[in-house]
């Protein structure tokens, strides 16, 4: 048994700490999240249809789509990061599942036209990648920060979690600009910009999270 | 006697405010369930050291309590959490006598039971629990495993990297 001055030390070292409370713990990353969405809105400017007030329901799908997908991952991440056994996430797999809709629809759709002209909108396609991702990495950060000032217990599945609510936060604050509706656009460059996300997370964030 | 969820509860809870007489109370508790906890599986001369290990980590991690939640289960995690990497970091010591301690159901007894090391080995296949608990807990060389087991040596060290992996994916499982 550890030997009471053991004890002793860490009591002679114990400061009052903040409690990790978890709808608390959502606010930063959504604030991060809406400060990037801003940044997209004033620099690039919203959708036609949204200015309109008549937004399309292709953009109304895939921005819940994305959102969904985005708050489920970082509602997990925040459980991570006050580990407890016998607890049961699935909600981050449910919306994992449903936003996998997209690419699948994109899938079969290609199998019936050339979905070459919508994948190799390059400039489009390009800057939603590019624009996702850095958004998602701005969301990140508190997501991280969080999981460092918490005990997850699985590093590397706590990685992917967070590139996935990055990856589907990021996109949905550059959804608000992506003028693109088509499935082809929407299953393969906002896939690839989770997915993107998603490996990032895996490769740094278990790094920076260890205990 | 070791104390009740609830009354852990209320001593984490009034530790996070910085309380403490609380505290002591709280780590002498721990550090007797925590005994208790890993002398289900571990080797007893390596309790000593996870158990404080855990109560370390538990100093240092212990703003990730969230109160709104039971106590034990977040410990158990902690705990386990520790013995994972502990495993990993391919620590050897002498075989003894595995000890039961499931002798009379306390309150303290089902919840360990529940949330139990080998309960977590028992979650892994088979192969791969057989090769932790014969080097990486009962100390045998991998030659000795390979003899007691059956298995070849790639199979013996490929089953440790993989079952160490699962385990930690299992931390929180049931």
């Amino acid at each position: 048994m550890i030997q009471p001055f053991d004890i002793q030390s860490l009591v002679d070292d114990l400061e009052p700490v903040r409690s990790v409370n978890p709808r608390r713990s959502m606010v930063l990353p959504v604030a991060a999240m809406l400060l990037a969405l801003a940044v997209v809105v004033f620099w690039l400017g919203p959708r036609g249809d949204i200015v309109a007030g008549e937004p399309s329901s292709m953009f109304l799908l895939r921005g819940g789509m994305l959102l969904l997908l985005g708050l489920a991952n970082l509602w997990a991440v925040v459980r991570m990061a006050s580990p407890s056994v016998g607890r049961h996430d699935n909600g981050w797999k449910v919306a994992l599942a449903a936003a996998a809709l997209f690419p699948a629809a994109a899938i079969l759709v290609a199998m019936k036209r050339d979905p070459m002209p919508e994948i190799t909108a390059t400039r489009d396609g390009m800057e939603c990648l590019r624009m996702s991702v850095m958004s998602g990495l701005f969301t990140a950060i508190p997501m991280v920060l969080l999981l460092r000032g918490g005990a997850p217990t699985s590093p590397n599945r706590a990685g992917w979690i967070t590139g996935v609510a990055a990856g589907g936060l990021g996109a949905f604050a550059y959804s608000l600009h992506c003028p693109a509706n088509g499935i082809i656009y929407i299953g393969f460059w906002y896939t690839l910009a989770v997915g993107i996300c998603a490996v990032l997370g895996r490769l740094v964030v278990p790094r920076l999270i260890r205990w | 006697m070791i104390a009740r969820e609830e009354t852990l509860r209320d001593l984490m809870t009034l530790a996070q405010r910085g309380d403490k007489q609380a505290y002591s109370v709280l780590l002498e508790q721990c550090s007797l369930w925590l005994s208790r906890f890993f002398k289900q599986k571990i080797a007893p001369d390596a309790v000593d050291d996870l158990v404080q290990d855990t109560l370390i980590s538990l100093h240092r991690k212990r703003a990730s309590y969230d109160p709104a939640r039971p106590f034990l289960p977040w410990l158990a995690a902690i705990a386990r959490y520790r013995w994972v990497d502990r495993l990993r970091q391919t620590y050897r010591h002498a075989t003894s006598e595995l000890q039961d301690i499931h002798g009379t159901e306390s309150h303290e007894d089902v919840v360990g039971a529940q949330i139990s090391i080998a309960r977590l080995l028992d979650q892994i296949p088979a192969g791969q629990a057989e090769a932790i608990r014969l080097v990486k807990i009962d100390g045998l060389s991998i030659a000795e495993a390979c003899a007691k087991s059956g298995q070849s040596e790639p199979l013996i060290k490929v089953n440790i990297h993989r079952g160490i992996k699962r385990l930690t994916a299992l931390i929180e499982s049931d």
